[in-house]
């Protein structure tokens, strides 16, 4: 880390200095809104789910009304036949099949746009971005209509070449796969941009220094571009592990609260949803949600310590 | 938590680049481009398509794939299902997503400058401290989120309600953060510094220049984020007609099983009411966004 | 201290109308469609009472009774007038957040007789308070397509006769006719685990609070079979409720019979297929089952501010015989007030059903319909149930393995 420029000695030593104080003084305060904010918005909620974690609590017996259980609702959790195990099961697999393309097709997107296609960057990425702009009630209604068995588009052009239909929405090993689209179709434009934000960071003397010692583009790619790019990167993946993890309202939507097809795209996030605000068993829904945060956490963690395992390279 | 700030060399203008000729390589990128934008553009044509036909039309098989004009006739049949209250919920959600833009844009900027810029004490705390509340579900915290609006502040029912807890969030602080410590060298603090700026003076005179086009990207993600939040405006009741915000609007007038009103042509013009200001300020803003970045971002 | 107040509040609900009136706004929380049926009554409540403004506010049937439950675990934020789902009003029963309609001022022990008996039991909790005032109810029926039948030369008694002749003209329907029988094999699960329940059963467990479900239950194992023999005959077309592709096969007529409650005629009417005007019919549910699909109730929450004008305007759309028919005939909302039922319009045959006087079948049906015993873990049991019969149907799973599996998993939830 750099050092703070050292003060002119000639300087008169004086016991307070405005100047040296609102130094000091500055990076608190502009941090302090987020902590201000968590303080009044964030903690209590936090506790109060935490507390309730530990009690069975149907709300609508009303505050106070709850009873002490001890672990019993992670032991509840964690038992082995429990949707909660299957929920976790099907939210990694969404995750996978909408998160790892997105990645695996944004970041050469991004590379060729910055490479080779630079005249029309600006046209290219805001149509891949738009997706992004759309929101999950929307965007379901039209991709229903997409995915309808007998009416859809899908369908439709299946049947042209003589194939399906297929029953995207309802066939319960196709359900996740049709959720992952819509997220995937949602998001991987959304990399793009981060990646090529990223990628307007790292200075050209690099490629033109990498060129004259004769890389090709490949070399290029994987010596210089992916390890410059990290940071972006790491914001990017943690994104999608979190976003992915939390997944609610695209399968909320589109294949309603039950989860669709024999709970199929019944995600973590749903269920929870589901047991405390449905089934009315605040307790449990609290400590499932905990769980799910301990998973998003041990996730992150693997992702962080990837990257700065790697990290010794530059 | 956090990773190792990159020291990125000052950017230099770039040389002109030479006109490429056609190689089958470059046909491929075309390619692989063209087709990942026209899977992006489809939903959109189809939303506009059949937001401009008839009901009946809407939904058959052979589908219909261009426009109608039905495009009014849809319009006034929005307007009856939301007891003529879909402009003015527009408007609500128009309100919400500004304020919420602004704020976020500033306290987020200035958190993330000073995470990526200064060593402080308990700096890492503070930040790892941040990035772990990204990560927890707000499921089951709907009870006691609702308690706190209601019962300390009495913001139930307001805009407020939704734009305020999030001025200052994880996500932002984070993506102005890793931004920041790759985009902007220390020195150039340092010369600000001994001209004898104050440090908020450097932020707003030396650092807000510098990060418009991250700026412009936290605009756009946090206007969006804001004007499809769909499960706050719930929580935070803003249920009348004419407090409701546009993705509320939509689900009660197209969805759940007891809706005996849906209408294809009064939903699909709704979809397309939801998306038209995005599209609008994004293509404004995607300039900033693309101009920023294709300049080098940087300069000394 | 307290008589008195008591005492005001009564004498003010007694005089009612004749008072004179200061200028009141109280808030009515409801959903889609009901709101309909309020914006119905509503002219005729702003002449009656001009100083008292209503304020209507719908969200999304989920969305509502979600927000009902934040209101009611937080005493925070509640209507002046609730209106809840039936499928909700037993579980807000159980809670404690509802005013009991039994105790002064209300004393609506003397009203019960009105309404529909069934209604009335499940608006009360164990502890025999009595919360919600019905306001209409879904008399279970089946909805038949008589030209399909026709076509396919099946005699419509035959669908209701038993379950078994239920299938067997199925199969004739689908051989001479090509249409499917029902939407889905979950629908025919859904109404033989509802219907023919015994004395102190509810759906998922009993009375005494003991889970019912299991391999050796016969209820659900018919149920499973039944379903599961529709699906392996290819009798129905694996489509599910609410879906686009149900609206498009009521249309087209390739499903032959819906099993719904009697607004489902009213929406198929309204938007869902009006060009099928003439060529529907409905029956009874088979084996003489009869059970209650949707029904809508109005509570007043103890947190309320305007108690007493809450409760005139719940009076004034429960027992009011006209509201209750301006409620019908604008909405479908088939009347919970017995009087209501009684009134000519009820001898009139429905045009869309060619005339048929399908609204006495409903009465007598719905007159017929025993309450069912909720039960706190009903959704839970609910949701694993049809997850196993989604393995029987989707995967072939054994059917006594589903059962078996079910009971281990709502057992550990049910605590």
């Amino acid at each position: 880390m750099q050092e703070r420029v050292p003060l002119p000695t000639s300087r008169p030593r004086r016991r307070w200095s405005y100047d040296r104080f609102q130094q000091r003084a500055a990076p608190y305060m502009f941090v302090s809104p987020f902590f201000i904010l968590f303080l009044i918005f964030g903690l209590f909620p936090l506790g109060f789910s935490l507390f309730l974690a530990f009690h069975l609590w149907n709300p609508l017996d009303g505050l106070g009304n709850w009873q002490y259980v001890g672990w019993d609702n992670f032991k509840l959790a964690l038992g082995a036949p429990d949707q909660f195990w299957v929920s976790l099961k099907i939210t990694v697999w969404i995750g996978l099949l909408s998160g790892v393309p997105q990645h695996l097709i944004a970041l050469p997107l991004a590379f060729v746009i910055n490479q080779s296609l630079r005249k029309w960057q600006s046209g290219i990425s805001t149509i891949l971005f738009l997706p992004y702009i759309t929101n999950a009630v929307a965007i379901t209604i039209v991709f229903g209509m997409l995915y309808s068995e007998n009416l859809g588009l899908l369908n439709y052009a299946l049947s042209v070449v003589g194939l399906g239909p297929v029953r995207w929405l309802a066939q319960p090993d196709l359900v996740p796969v049709s959720v992952a689209v819509v997220v995937f179709w949602r998001y991987v434009g959304w990399n793009v941009i981060l990646y090529l934000s990223g990628l307007q960071a790292i200075s050209e003397d690099v490629y033109e220094a990498a060129t004259v010692d004769g890389a090709s583009k490949v070399q290029k790619f994987f010596y210089i571009t992916l390890p410059l790019l990290k940071p972006m990167m790491f914001y990017a993946f943690t994104l999608t592990i979190v976003g992915n993890m939390q997944l609610f309202e695209e399968p909320f939507i589109m294949v309603g609260q039950a989860g669709g097809s024999g709970g199929a795209a019944l995600t973590s996030a749903m269920h929870i949803f589901n047991v405390a605000f449905r089934d009315l068993d605040m307790g449990y829904g609290s400590a499932m949600a905990w769980l799910l945060f301990l998973a998003i956490f041990v996730l992150s963690m693997i992702n962080n310590y990837l990257f700065s395992r790697g990290g010794g390279r530059q | 938590m956090t990773t190792q700030p990159l020291e990125t060399p000052i950017a230099t203008p770039r040389p002109p680049r030479q006109k490429s000729r056609f190689s089958f390589g470059r046909a491929g990128l075309w390619l692989f481009v063209g087709v990942a934008c026209f899977l992006s553009l489809v939903p959109f044509y189809l939303m506009f398509v059949w937001s401009s036909l008839p009901s009946a039309q809407i939904f058959t098989v052979p589908p219909h794939l261009w426009f109608g004009d039905a495009l009014v006739g849809n319009f006034q049949k929005m307007m009856t299902a939301t007891d003529n209250f879909a402009l003015r919920q527009f408007w609500n959600s128009l309100y919400i997503a500004a304020l919420s833009t602004v704020t976020t844009l500033f306290f987020c900027s200035l958190a993330g400058f000073a995470f990526a810029m200064y060593d402080f004490k308990g700096k890492q705390y503070l930040f790892g401290f941040i990035l772990i509340t990204m990560l927890i579900p707000p499921l089951v915290m709907d009870i006691p989120s609702f308690l706190v609006m209601n019962n300390f502040l009495h913001w139930i029912g307001t805009p407020r309600a939704l734009w305020v807890p999030g001025m200052a969030n994880a996500f932002g602080i984070f993506l102005m953060r890793q931004y920041i410590v790759s985009a902007l060298p220390k020195s150039l603090i340092e010369a600000a510094r001994l001209d004898g700026a104050s440090e908020f003076g450097i932020f707003m005179k030396v650092v807000v220049p510098l990060i418009r086009p991250i700026l412009a990207t936290l605009g756009i993600v946090t206007f969006v984020g804001s004007w499809n939040n769909f499960k706050g405006a719930l929580i935070m009741r803003l249920s009348e007609d004419s407090t409701m915000t546009l993705p509320l609007s939509l689900r009660k007038i197209t969805g759940g099983a007891t809706n005996v009103n849906a209408d294809w042509g009064a939903t699909l013009m709704m979809v397309v009411l939801t998306v038209i200001p995005l599209l609008i300020i994004f293509l404004f803003a995607s300039r900033q966004v693309i101009s920023g970045l294709t300049s080098g971002a940087v300069k000394d | 201290m307290k008589k008195i107040a008591m005492f005001a509040l009564v004498s003010a609900l007694l005089a009612g109308t004749a008072h004179a009136q200061d200028k009141v706004t109280i808030t009515v929380a409801a959903f889609p469609s009901l709101d309909t049926s309020i914006k119905a009554v509503l002219p005729a409540w702003n002449k009656l009472h001009p100083n008292i403004t209503i304020k209507l506010v719908a969200q999304e049937f989920a969305d509502h009774h979600n927000a009902m439950t934040t209101a009611l675990a937080t005493g925070q934020g509640l209507p002046d007038v609730m209106a809840v789902e039936i499928g909700y009003v037993g579980k807000f029963a159980e809670g404690k957040g509802l005013e009991d309609l039994n105790k002064a001022p209300y004393n609506a022990e003397q009203y019960k007789k009105l309404f529909t008996p069934f209604t009335v039991a499940q608006a009360t909790s164990a502890d025999k308070r009595f919360i919600a005032m019905p306001t209409d109810i879904g008399p279970g029926t089946l909805l038949y397509r008589k030209d399909v039948l026709d076509k396919a030369g099946v005699d419509p008694a035959q669908l209701n006769k038993s379950w078994e002749s239920y299938l067997a003209a199925g199969k004739v329907i689908k051989a001479k006719t090509g249409a499917s029988l029902i939407n889905t094999a979950q629908s025919i699960y859904g109404v033989v685990s509802r219907t023919n329940l015994k004395a102190g059963e509810g759906i998922y467990f009993d009375s005494k609070n003991n889970l019912l479900v299991g391999p050796d239950n016969a209820r659900f194992l018919r149920a499973f079979t039944l379903a599961k023999q529709v699906r392996t005959e290819g009798l129905d077309a694996k489509i599910g409720e609410w879906s686009n592709e149900w609206y498009d096969a009521f249309k087209k007529g390739t499903v032959a019979s819906q099993f719904s409650g009697a607004w489902l005629t009213g929406s198929l009417e309204s938007y869902m297929a009006p060009d099928t005007k003439g060529l529907w019919r409905v029956e009874n549910l088979p084996e003489g089952g009869y059970a209650s699909w949707g029904g809508s109730f109005y509570a007043i929450p103890t947190a309320a501010k305007n108690k007493q004008w809450a409760w005139e305007f719940i009076k004034f759309m429960t027992m009011d015989k006209s509201q209750q028919l301006a409620a019908f005939t604008i909405n479908g909302a088939f009347p919970a007030l017995l009087t209501a039922q009684n009134d000519n319009i009820f001898s009139q045959g429905v045009p869309f059903l060619g005339n048929q006087k399908a609204r006495v079948l409903w009465r007598d049906a719905a007159r017929k319909t025993q309450p069912i015993d909720v039960n706190k873990y009903d959704s839970v049991a609910d949701q694993i149930v049809n997850t196993e019969l989604t393995n029987v149907l989707e995967q072939g799973k054994d059917i006594k393995q589903a059962l078996t599996d079910a009971r281990t998993q709502i057992l550990r939830r049910a605590r």
